[in-house]
């Protein structure tokens, strides 16, 4: 795999720890990060602890990076298996999704929001929007862990099979047949929900 | 022999690789010809359509305190060696002007000293 040029310079300043550069890297991936993360664990506060840390992960071992996948699928590798490793330890820990954690994604993303930041939604589209980001999201959570992953990848983060590939080590045919099942489950749910 | 059963799972299989772009030409027509006389698979085709429409809007941006919150944390954990306030404030002093100055200073105090001061002057007897 082929870096530019200035991916490979951003690289090379990473790897000296300079602390532009490593802004740089969470400027241009952190959305991407956080939103992964977000959609594998479906709360927020566990969201940003984890993809802070997949940028902790990152300044420590920059060095591990040898350059024979590109850079961001593999900062989205660590981001899911952090991720993973979160699932499984909230799945022996009793869940409490009390409070701010409960709320849909998207009401929480419309707080501190005024009219300086956009556009002003009206609360009816807010709340319609907050309940089908909820129901998707709970739909998404009903997922085999892996399941999620490749969903995620693909119909959110839209990457490319080659990309998820990397990303999960899995062969593009097991990618694929796994893809589809986790697409018709979510889809069986959800109209199981609409009905 | 193929039943109809048969036929309906194995188009509802291809649907992910019709949706994507991936069908081979041949398979494609085939998928096709099928949607086109049953509405069972129609309607499944409509609902997978409808869902992972649905995902496409699930993109949250990280909360605006995510830059600062990670630099605090290997701030901490480095003990302080990178992301400091220290070494910010240093970076922004002009270290090669102050060097300069200070040259400039010690020079102009050498040549008042040595040569802009009044030679002593012995008293002729």
């Amino acid at each position: 795999m082929t870096a530019s040029l200035s991916e490979r310079l951003l690289l090379a300043r990473l790897r000296n720890r300079e602390e532009a550069a490593f802004n740089e890297v969470v400027r241009l991936h952190g959305d991407k990060v956080f939103n992964l993360v977000l959609r594998m664990v479906g709360n927020r506060s566990e969201a940003e602890d984890i993809a802070q840390e997949v940028f902790v992960t990152l300044f420590k071992s920059i060095d591990t990076f040898r350059g024979e996948s590109q850079f961001t699928t593999w900062l989205l590798r660590i981001a899911a298996n952090h991720s993973k490793n979160r699932i499984k330890y909230l799945s022996r820990r009793p869940t409490d999704r009390e409070g701010l954690d409960a709320m849909p994604e998207s009401v929480l993303a419309d707080h501190g929001r005024g009219p300086m930041h956009g556009h002003v939604r009206a609360p009816d589209a807010v709340l319609e929007s907050a309940q089908v980001d909820d129901m998707m999201q709970k739909a998404i959570s009903t997922l085999a862990e892996d399941h999620r992953l490749l969903l995620v990848l693909r119909d959110i983060e839209e990457l490319s099979y080659e990309e998820i590939c990397e990303i999960t080590g899995l062969p593009d045919g097991t990618v694929k047949s796994r893809l589809h099942r986790a697409r018709m489950a979510l889809k069986e749910y959800l109209e199981d929900k609409r009905e | 022999m193929t039943t109809p059963t048969d036929t309906h799972g194995r188009v509802q299989d291809s649907f992910s690789a019709y949706l994507d772009g991936e069908l081979a030409a041949p398979d494609k027509a085939l998928v096709e010809q099928h949607l086109a006389a049953c509405l069972q698979c129609r309607t499944h085709l409509e609902q997978l359509r409808r869902t992972l429409g649905s995902l496409g809007s699930l993109k949250r941006k990280a909360p605006p305190t995510f830059l600062p919150d990670i630099q605090r944390q290997i701030f901490t954990r480095s003990s302080g060696r990178f992301f400091g306030q220290r070494w910010r404030l240093f970076g922004k002093i002009p270290f090669e002007w102050l060097s300069m100055a200070m040259i400039v200073a010690m020079l102009a105090y050498y040549i008042l000293t040595q040569h802009g001061a009044p030679t002593s002057v012995s008293p002729t007897p």
